[in-house]
């Protein structure tokens, strides 16, 4: 009786085993069910964790904000200054266009899409377009505000997994805008929303706070998407190179809708 | 039955907080796993001798590893097998060294 208990127990673990592999044959139909009936209580989640987290970070930080706004107010003044000086180099560069008679104008083809959540483990974000929307693998994403937020690794029917500057696996040319040619050197992700500029040239001059931009080499990012801000430069005698944290331009928080660059 | 599903429906839920809610409140860049705390304490929590000889920390393991997979980019599976060894280890330690005490003191 005992040895027919036990076997018929071994037999459920199996056929368990079994079914939970079997599983894996139909992966993505079966991620896309769950993502699908998912998605509307994750989009109301999503929103309730972003408005909490910024209600208890409005708390925290207000002491910090009087400070900030000083510098803000500095900065302003600073960029007003700038932004004279870049819209006369505008009008100069419309002006040599038009002289040229080219149009270099180009604009991306954008696919709209929300965000629905964050893998669990690693640096991946769901948006809710997928195959039919067109959506292929290796598109380039960026956010409202022009920053690159990663490419899509993962196509679904209806939904798509966008990886993220940030995780391990990615990496691509970037440069660091510099007053000179700007200088070269390998972005790629360390996890956890850490991004390493990395091969940058010993002799190389780099400031913190300077900007990283695509450079468009390898052909899956457009040129000139930003990347974030050196935050910390990390130069060591023995080493050929040298290294640089960067604050990724997105703010993972803040992210609600994303932009799928289909063509550029 | 009524006890495999509460614990599905559960872990589903909990599962959704993590990818979308918690995914806000990160302490040090890491999101909490609550599915594993939830799994260490049903395994903790449960009878010696649980009836259908499955307790609800194994059901807890399979569901929330399942959960897990399917909301992360590796393959269906693999988090179930790490999740049930956590439980069912928790178990055998438990069983090890301290029911076996309760169960002499009750004798």
């Amino acid at each position: 009786m005992r040895l027919s208990f036990n076997r018929s127990k071994i037999l459920i673990v199996v056929i368990g085993i079994l079914l939970i592999l079997s599983l894996n044959f139909f992966q993505r139909e079966v991620k896309n069910f769950f993502y699908c009936i998912s998605f509307p209580i994750q989009k109301v989640l999503w929103r309730a964790g972003d408005r909490t987290s910024d209600f208890f970070e409005i708390i925290v930080e207000i002491k910090k904000l009087k400070t900030e706004n000083e510098k803000l107010k500095l900065k302003i003044q600073e960029l007003l200054s700038e932004n004279t000086e870049l819209k006369e180099l505008k009008r100069e560069n419309e002006d040599l266009r038009k002289a040229l008679e080219i149009d270099l104008k180009k604009d991306f083809k954008l696919i709209l899409a929300d965000v629905s959540g964050k893998d669990a483990l690693e640096d991946f974000v769901l948006i809710n377009k997928g195959s039919k929307e067109g959506i292929l693998k290796g598109f380039p994403v960026m956010t409202s505000q022009r920053t690159l937020l990663g490419k899509i690794d993962e196509v679904y029917e209806n939904f798509s997994r966008i990886i993220l500057i940030s995780n391990k696996n990615s990496s691509f040319n970037a440069k660091i805008i510099t007053a000179d040619d700007g200088v070269l050197g390998v972005v790629h992700g360390e996890g956890n929303f850490r991004v390493i500029f990395d091969l940058i040239p010993r002799e190389a001059k780099v400031k913190e706070g300077s900007s990283v931009v695509t450079t468009g080499f390898e052909g899956i990012f457009p040129e000139g998407i930003l990347v974030g801000e050196i935050k910390k430069i990390e130069k060591n005698d023995v080493a050929p190179f040298q290294k640089a944290k960067v604050e990724p331009a997105f703010n993972i928080k803040e992210l609600n809708a994303v932009f799928i660059i289909s063509d550029f | 039955m009524r006890k495999i599903l509460i614990i599905a429906v559960l872990f589903y839920i909990l599962i959704l907080l993590q990818t979308s809610f918690l995914v806000h409140f990160n302490i040090f860049g890491h999101v909490p796993n609550f599915i594993l705390f939830l799994v260490i304490v049903l395994s903790i929590s449960e009878t010696p001798t649980p009836k259908f000889g499955v307790g609800a920390g194994v059901w807890g393991a399979v569901f929330g590893g399942f959960f897990l997979d399917i909301f992360s980019s590796g393959p269906i599976g693999f988090q179930i097998l790490i999740y049930t060894a956590i439980s069912i280890s928790v178990r055998l330690i438990l069983k090890k060294y301290l029911w076996i005490n309760i169960l002499k003191t009750k004798e």
